[in-house]
């Protein structure tokens, strides 16, 4: 099995565009499909797993062929690559998408407004959020990552609620304005790296792997390592870093950047808000580790003050928005920005444990904000209201759905036994141990963060409080039947996967291990620069 | 030189423009044809016209210059750079040919012979090395412009027209004042010579900036860039849709063509006391922010799109600020991939005019479910003017700006890395209004259940399918293209 990642990248985007051929009338098709299709992901996510290795840091299942090479006369030569591979980081993102994105075809179960339409965008989506967690040319990488924009935006715009169309224009905009950013560096990169080796004329190159290593940065380009220019105050690489993490934020989403996600996520149906929570915002994590920190170590330590500050604020002002949140969706989609808070914390501190929090935060809460927005979507579904204050004494209707909320609302507020304790307390560890290892973030930013915990709390129980316990009362019609089985067999294995790595993490820890290490070996080099 | 010398050098250089003559004859064709022919719905000036052109640009791949060679005593420069730019303007003549379907009802012949006599005084334009022939194939193409703007044979046609000549005439004068400035500094009118560069160099007088921006304004009206913009809107309105096609992209690029030249020679080789690289620069950024913010408020496909001419030759001013090899290439570049978008996504708007009689944005309401293959096309088309991925409008804007980054990263010059940023933080604002007939055909409803009439000819479904395709090629192939721009061997 050499092309295992390009069999799961590709096979989505083939099958989508094959469906374009099946004629709309045979609308339940489209549904198996795509059911299908991330069934085959499935088997092939475990042929992977098997000839995955966790020791190595290296990337592993490498697929390299030559995609766009021009001769650009004595600039040199332009080189892009179709180069996909695992390494620890991208393993457990592509783990995390192909489960996910089964569970989000499963949701999608009951859409009946234009199935055909709806399921090609998801398959398309499915290839591009798993292609860009595969590259390793940043022109691939910038490919799949814009490119899954368009799919989103019509997902929200033609299946969303309401006020569909300002939320998914305002979510277009801000993404992009997010890849314009990022896109600003890559050209930078693009036009300083070039590929090592005896050839005499220089290879403009793409890859990700060359871009980490300063020896492969032209001398007097404008982001090399030992005399970078200076515009304004700042160095290039440090206006680099700065681009990057703005960008990336955008999307991951950090406060004040994060103004898109309530809108989205209150609009988009439940599928798409569970694929946005648990993949989309991902990618920001994904590309600040993927890309910011390793590529540009020097401002990962320059601003790692201020990145850490940032994670602060994203989580204390995620968790009071939630806490005055009327809406559950919206309270949910709040918990996230808060919740994503942690990962950027977890980064700044650039102690290994606090990078291996921070991986292992992103895929514990794609799991559980995958479940929590499955479970506020069951709510809906029945009476399509999702105003908190409307509910009341749910627990004696709804009993199974009231357990499933307790887990997801105890597994998201951190308590031990659950995913989200694993991963807070690393970030916890790393934050508190930063000061004595690197002295790059202060003990009290550590200490302030724990405040979100307590307000996580507070919205949680408080929720679960109003909605599920008193006397029953509901002021909407409605059926408030329990949960079905497709909606058992959404939930069943999410809560399963949150225990077990809440109980056995170390298998996870395994992967990611030699991934954090190396970041943070890269990152220590510049640590004492300062 | 006596006579005989004189005729021998005609003689001479007559036989590198076959293309040129072609097009001669297929206007006097249609001439003469329009005069025998009185019966309307005849498809024989659609053919003539077509056949022309055609031939026309099948000849310049044929005779494809290896080496520069000047004709004319020094008027005009054959060579592959004009070739290139030639092939693309025949190719945005053909496109508007079958873009004109049966649109055009009144004096068709008079209609062809126009459209052909632009696209031969767009062939000399992009030839031209000396300011008469500079003007004279400028107004050849301006005179038969303002006609052809007019064709709609209404009260708003007329205007529009009317609006298009004063501005143009005005930018005319101007620009030969200018000419005549730098004239009268040099002593020569060919720019390309080293006595231009030379004469300039000597003079200190800030009249060298002055004939120069003169100049350059004229050009600037032919591209549509501000602050010589503004008959744009109201010409696009009002005339037919096939003509707006043809004027967004023929004179453009014809314009181009002159004006990367000039720009060239009035740098002076890098050794100007005026920077112009700024001035470019300025007018890049000038041309975007009017473009893209005045494009926001518009409810008229075609009017948007006006603005959206002029905020993609911002975007192609680009190329021409890093006044690089590399830039000129990505210009190239940038044009042919601007003529296949603008021409895809004006075919749609016309499908659905004719069809649909959608004169507003909003009026497309809905006809994405019910039309999802040519409002498809339509979203690629858009989509690659905004410069999204994966589109070759991504790749034409990536070239762009990585030539600016290069250029910025030889000079250093501040301004370049502030035109790379303010044209990226632009892609974003353009992204609004492109994306605003996507918006209105896939994301609102229909006001109420209408019948809609189909008359759309298989053909052109076939085009606009060629053309998106051509679009997704050019992205993950762009050598195919580029290997063969990087070829082009620019010298002044």
């Amino acid at each position: 099995m050499q092309h295992l990642l390009s069999y799961l990248i590709f096979l989505p985007i083939i099958a989508g565009l094959l469906a374009l051929l099946i004629p709309s009338a045979y609308q339940k098709t489209f549904r198996l499909l795509a059911l299908s299709v991330s069934f085959v992901q499935l088997l092939l996510l475990l042929l992977i797993a098997r000839s995955y290795s966790p020791i190595s840091s290296s990337s592993q299942l490498i697929e390299k062929t030559s995609w766009i090479t021009l001769e650009l006369g004595s600039w040199g030569l332009f080189k892009a690559e179709y180069f996909v591979g695992l390494d620890g980081l991208s393993f457990i993102m592509v783990l995390l998408s192909v489960v996910i994105l089964f569970i989000a075809v499963l949701s999608s179960w009951t859409t009946t407004k234009s199935a055909k339409g709806y399921f090609i965008l998801l398959l398309i989506l499915n290839g591009a959020v798993i292609g860009s967690f595969c590259a390793k040319d940043l022109l691939l990488f910038y490919l799949f990552f814009e490119f899954m924009l368009l799919p989103m935006y019509f997902l929200i715009g033609i299946w969303g609620g309401p006020r569909r169309e300002y939320a998914s224009i305002k979510f277009f905009l801000y993404t992009l304005l997010g890849s314009i950013l990022i896109l600003v560096v890559i050209i930078g990169l693009y036009s300083s790296v070039k590929e090592p080796g005896p050839s005499v004329q220089v290879v403009h190159t793409f890859n990700m792997e060359y871009m980490k290593d300063s020896g492969n940065y032209i001398s007097g380009s404008v982001l090399n390592y030992s005399e970078p220019w200076i515009i304004g105050a700042w160095s290039a690489r440090l206006w680099a870093f700065l681009f990057l993490f703005i960008g990336f934020a955008i999307k991951l989403p950090m406060v004040p950047l994060h103004t898109w996600l309530p809108d989205a996520h209150v609009e988009a149906p439940t599928a798409i808000s569970v694929v946005l929570a648990a993949l989309l915002l991902k990618i920001g994590g994904y590309g600040l580790a993927r890309l910011a920190y390793p590529v540009f170590p020097d401002g990962a330590v320059y601003f790692s003050w201020f990145v850490g500050l940032m994670g602060l604020i994203s989580i204390i002002y995620g968790a009071l928005n939630a806490l005055a949140s009327k809406d559950l969706k919206r309270l949910i989609a709040y918990s996230s920005v808060s919740h994503m808070g942690f990962v950027l914390l977890g980064l700044a501190s650039m102690t290994i444990e606090g990078i291996s929090g921070a991986i292992y935060q992103m895929f514990s809460h794609g799991i559980l904000s995958a479940m929590l927005f499955l479970l506020a979507g069951v709510i809906y579904d029945r009476t399509h209201d999702r105003l908190i204050e409307n509910y009341s004494g749910l627990s004696s209707v709804m009993k199974s759905y009231t357990a499933f909320i307790i887990i997801a609302f105890f597994a998201s507020m951190g308590l031990p036994g659950f995913s989200g304790f694993i991963a807070e307390v690393m970030i916890f560890f790393g934050a508190f141990k930063s000061h004595s290892v690197n002295a790059l973030l202060p003990e009290w930013m550590a200490v302030t963060a724990t405040l979100g915990l307590i307000l996580g709390a507070a919205y949680y129980l408080w929720t679960i409080q109003r909605m599920f316990f008193g006397p029953l009362s509901v002021k909407v019609p409605g059926d408030l039947h329990d949960l079905d089985n497709r909606e058992y067999a959404m939930l069943i294995p999410l809560a399963f996967v949150a225990v077990v790595f809440g109980i056995f993490p170390q298998p996870l820890l395994d992967i990611i291990n030699p991934f954090a290490n190396e970041l943070a070996g890269i990152v220590s080099r510049f640590v004492n620069v300062h | 030189m006596n006579l005989q010398d004189q005729l021998q050098w005609i003689s001479d250089s007559a036989t590198f423009l076959s293309p040129e003559l072609i097009l001669l004859f297929g206007i006097i064709a249609l001439l003469i044809s329009g005069l025998i022919l009185k019966k309307e719905g005849t498809i024989i000036f659609h053919l003539l016209a077509f056949l022309s052109i055609g031939a026309s640009a099948l000849v310049v791949v044929i005779d494809w210059p290896e080496n520069p060679v000047r004709l004319f005593n020094g008027m005009i420069r054959f060579d592959d750079f004009s070739s290139y730019l030639k092939i693309l303007i025949d190719l945005g003549g053909l496109l508007t040919i079958v873009l004109t379907r049966n649109r055009i009802q009144k004096k068709k012949a008079e209609y062809f012979l126009l459209l052909v006599t632009v696209i031969l005084g767009a062939h000399w334009l992009v030839m031209s090395m000396n300011f008469v022939m500079v003007l004279l194939s400028l107004e050849m193409i301006s005179l038969s412009s303002y006609v052809l703007a007019g064709f709609g044979f209404d009260k708003k046609g007329a205007e529009g027209s009317l609006k298009y000549f004063l501005f143009g005439s005005v930018a005319t004068a101007v620009m030969i004042f200018g000419m005549s400035l730098l004239y009268g500094m040099s002593g020569t009118l060919d720019f390309s010579t080293n006595k231009f560069v030379s004469a300039l160099l000597e003079q200190k007088s800030p009249l060298v900036l002055i004939g120069g921006l003169m100049t350059l304004s004229g050009f600037l009206f032919k591209i549509v860039a501000a602050p010589l913009h503004v008959w744009a809107a109201d010409v696009y309105e009002s005339a037919p849709t096939p003509v707006v096609a043809f004027l967004s992209v023929v004179p453009k690029l014809a314009g181009f063509g002159v004006l990367i030249k000039f720009t060239l020679a009035i740098n002076l080789f890098g050794q100007s006391t005026y920077n112009w690289p700024t001035i470019i620069g300025t007018i890049s950024m000038l041309s975007l922010t009017i473009g893209n913010f005045s494009a926001l408020w518009q409810n008229n496909p075609k009017r948007m799109m006006a603005y959206s001419s002029i905020a993609q030759s911002g975007f192609l001013l680009i190329g021409l600020t890093s006044l690089s090899i590399s830039g000129v290439h990505a210009m190239l570049f940038y044009m042919a991939i601007y003529l296949i978008m603008n021409f895809l996504t004006f075919l749609i708007i016309q499908q659905f005019e004719l069809d649909h009689n959608t004169l507003s944005i909003p009026s497309l309401a809905g006809l994405g479910r019910k039309f999802p293959f040519q409002s498809t096309a339509m979203g690629v088309g858009l989509i690659s003017l905004v410069g999204f991925p994966i589109t070759a409008g991504f790749t034409a804007k990536f070239f762009l700006f990585s030539s600016l980054w290069e250029a910025f990263s030889q000079a250093g010059k501040p301004i370049l890395i502030v035109l790379f940023v303010f044209g990226l933080v632009n892609m974003v604002v353009s992204l609004y209004y492109y994306l605003k007939m996507p918006y209105y055909l896939f994301l609102k409803e229909p006001p109420s259940e209408k019948t809609f009439l189909v008359n759309t000819p298989l053909w052109e479904n076939l085009l606009s399918a060629f053309l998106v395709v051509l679009l997704l090629v050019l992205f993950f192939q762009p050598d195919l293209l580029m290997g063969w721009i990087n070829r082009i061997n620019f010298v002044l």
